[in-house]
């Protein structure tokens, strides 16, 4: 399962950041979010625009190319 | 000589605690990325030197911004580091807080926002911190002051030498790491090598260009690439650089565990209400361009042009009576006083009109960069940026230049793709400056009384549009590329204070009033000695001057565009200097004492077709020589700084020429 998969609101585990960009896996590994790391879609914008994501109170936006990229699982 | 370096996370408040430290003012914004290069000051209290550094995650870098930081650990002389962490988000923070003690220089904490934190319900021990970090934290609001003067104080007394952090990386890594260390020299000139090790074997480009002067390329890619294997096969991460993090955030975890109790109060309510709005699936890009449309009103119809003309009237009222008097009473020969009121009172005076106009748009965007709007609009911008080979974030540095062009381009040091970097910076100067401004207020006086917000608010789509469609063609032609980049920071909102606005727009206006001084002011005397003296002499009349000849040569040229008149060619040849430039020009050519007489004359030389042709024209023909600098300073090429003078010269004449003669097929005149 893909981050681009949950609903809004749902909060998910990373289980999965292999398959990414690797400048964006690095950035996303700056600001902390990894395997094992804790997320929830906040907004997602229109027309396939980014999708905000939040991890230990923080917002980030990423595309949602990027979040097809992440492997996720329910807790 | 004490070297403070103020480092910390992007958006954390550095440049707040650097203002309250020095007592100076620098640029403030709620965005990731207001501080592009190193910034000196002066400490208050002891005359140390304190370096603000750009806001970085970690030490090893992603975007141009991001490497200066670490270049100055790595060749600069340091003796203390100011580490400024968000006390809202220690966890994060502290991985670079890590990284600058492993550095092993003495360090100190600015915990910052610490009331932010609280009211999100997260309560920091900081003694315990302070314990167990083995270095002075002070808890502090940067914006408001709280806590900074203490802070100061103790910097003083925190230049003992400190010994490096060690944290154990485990035994997969460790070998490597040894290793390196025993192939580098002892030399108290380097940082400290075990630093250099790890910084290594993270991927740092930076450390690795370094190293190579002094351990071969085949035994230091031999030893990652060792260092590699035994990751992947004695533990769980896939890379080196995941492995790195993953220990550190251990330790952090640890560190953290007593010291701070998160009461997980639910802390991003309002944010996720306005989010809600303006990043709605829906509502976002239109709220985006009412918000800009309400600018625009607020800007020319009304606040910005009422007081526009009273300090019009004032100039050419009273002030030129009081001036005109005093040169009479100081009994100045009549040259003298034409030069005064005909060449610097009408110059300089009739670009100084616009200053409230431009101060309520600088007003404007600090308050879009102080409320963390910002960061949505590059959100919400990135789908649409994306389909023209750019990002998100190149929309920043766009709307910075409308208020000027100099530090939007600076600002695009913090697109990390080298490319959409290079495009972002040829086409900020397409986005129309405060400066372009001052010539837009004076034709759609002229031309246009009826619709004045809605024709400058088509120039501006016109620069916008262009900018999207140029890029386009760049991006898929000369500046193709294979992968694009986003990933941004969302803040919390906050509501700007007054004074930080007020302090940011004086900031950002100073420049423009500052320019009116010099710049302005020596070009009025030039192009009105110019108008004066002519092949026959002087005081010859303003159509046998040089300065006739020389925009009568130019004429023809601008003929199918609707402007063949020397004044126009003259207007253009001096705007490259700066643009307001054009206005002053205007108003000793047509030797108008006020704006409204100008305005008056120029009806007669443009129809309001020529005019809006002109105003295009205005727009695009070439970036000003302040402009053209910063394009020759961000990019380092002779070769693009050329490319982005001569593409936007060819533009401009095509739009106008479509303008002008498609006006004329149409109907118009």
């Amino acid at each position: 399962m893909y981050l681009t998969d949950i609903h809004q609101g749902e909060e998910v585990r990373i289980t999965n950041t292999n398959r990414m960009n690797e400048l964006v896996q690095r950035r996303l590994l700056d600001l902390g979010i990894l395997e094992g790391s804790l997320v929830r879609i906040k907004h997602i914008l229109p027309l396939g625009g980014p999708i905000a994501i939040e991890t230990k109170g923080q917002l980030i936006g990423i595309r949602r190319r990027d979040a097809r990229m992440i492997g996720v699982e329910c807790i | 000589m004490n070297n403070v370096a103020l480092a910390g996370n992007p958006n954390t408040g550095k440049t707040s605690l650097f203002n309250r430290l020095t007592g100076s003012y620098e640029y403030v914004g709620n965005w990731t990325g207001v501080t592009v290069e190193k910034k000196v000051g002066t400490l208050k209290n002891n005359g140390g030197y304190l370096v603000d550094l750009p806001g970085v995650y970690s030490l090893n870098p992603l975007s141009k911004d991001e490497g200066v930081a670490t270049h100055y650990l790595l060749y600069d002389h340091i003796s203390l580091i100011l580490n400024i962490v968000d006390a809202s988000q220690l966890e994060r923070n502290l991985y670079l807080t890590l990284q600058l003690l492993e550095y092993g220089k003495p360090l100190a904490i600015g915990l910052n926002m610490i009331d932010v934190a609280k009211t999100r319900g997260i309560h920091i021990d900081d003694q315990c911190l302070a314990e167990r970090l083995g270095c002075t934290v002070v808890p502090i609001v940067a914006r408001t002051g709280a806590g900074c003067d203490d802070l100061a104080n103790k910097l003083s007394s925190s230049v003992n030498q400190q010994a490096p952090l060690i944290i154990d990386y485990g035994r997969a890594l460790e070998e490597s790491i040894h290793q390196l260390i025993s192939l580098l020299p002892d030399d108290q000139q380097l940082p400290p090598s075990r630093w250099l090790a790890i910084q290594l074997l993270e991927g740092n480009g930076l450390v690795r260009e370094l190293l190579l002067k002094y351990i071969s390329e085949p035994t230091l890619n031999e030893c990652v690439e060792q260092a590699e294997r035994n990751i992947k096969s004695e533990t769980m991460s896939q890379s080196i650089a995941h492995h790195i993090r993953t220990i550190r955030g251990s330790y952090i975890q640890s560190l953290l565990e007593g010291c701070m109790r998160d009461t997980k109060k639910l802390a991003y309510t309002v944010t996720d209400r306005i989010d809600n709005i303006v990043t709605n699936r829906v509502l976002g890009l239109p709220i985006f361009l009412l918000f800009t449309y309400l600018i625009f009103k607020l800007t020319f119809d009304w606040l910005g042009t009422p007081l526009s003309d009273g300090l019009d009237y004032l100039i050419t009222g009273p002030l030129t009576d009081i001036i005109h008097s005093l040169l009479s009473a100081a009994g100045a020969t009549e040259f003298i006083e034409a030069l005064i009121l005909q060449g610097i009172v009408a110059g300089v005076g009739g670009v100084i009109v616009f200053v409230p106009q431009i101060f309520i748009l600088f007003f404007m965007i600090s308050f879009i960069e102080d409320s963390g709007y910002m960061a949505r609009v590059a959100m919400v911008m990135d789908k649409i940026m994306e389909s023209i080979g750019l990002n998100g974030k190149a929309f920043i540095p766009m709307i910075i230049g409308f208020g000027c062009n100099v530090p939007g381009i600076m600002a695009a040091r913090t697109i990390e793709q080298p490319k959409e970097r290079l495009l972002t910076i040829i086409l900020t100067p397409l986005m129309s400056c405060s400066a372009r401004l001052t010539v837009y207020s004076l034709f759609v006086g002229a031309f246009f009384k009826q619709n004045q917000a809605l024709i400058v608010l088509s120039l501006y789509l016109l620069g916008i549009i262009l900018a999207l469609t140029l890029a386009k063609i760049f991006s898929s032609t000369i500046l193709k590329q294979s992968s694009s980049f986003f990933v941004i920071e969302l803040p919390p909102y906050r509501i700007p204070q007054l004074k930080t606005l007020f302090q940011s727009t004086w900031e950002k206006g100073k420049g423009f009033v500052r320019k009116a001084g010099t710049f302005i002011f020596g070009g009025s005397v030039v192009i009105w000695l110019m108008t004066y003296a002519g092949p026959s002499g002087l005081k010859v009349p303003m159509d046998e001057s040089f300065l006739a000849l020389i925009g009568g040569a130019l004429a023809p040229i601008f003929n199918p565009i609707g402007f063949g008149n020397w004044q126009a060619g003259a207007a253009l040849l001096t705007g490259f200097l700066a643009k307001e430039v054009v206005v002053s020009t205007m108003n000793i050519i047509y030797v108008a004492p006020d704006m409204h007489t100008l305005q008056g004359v120029m009806v007669d030389f443009f129809t309001p077709l020529s005019a809006y042709s002109f105003l295009a024209f205005i727009l695009l023909y070439v970036p000003c020589l302040a402009t053209v600098a910063a394009i020759k300073k961000e990019t380092n090429s002779a070769k693009w700084t050329w490319f982005s003078v001569i593409y936007a010269l060819i533009i401009a004449y095509i739009v106008s020429i479509l303008i002008y003669q498609g006006g004329l097929l149409l109907g118009f005149h």
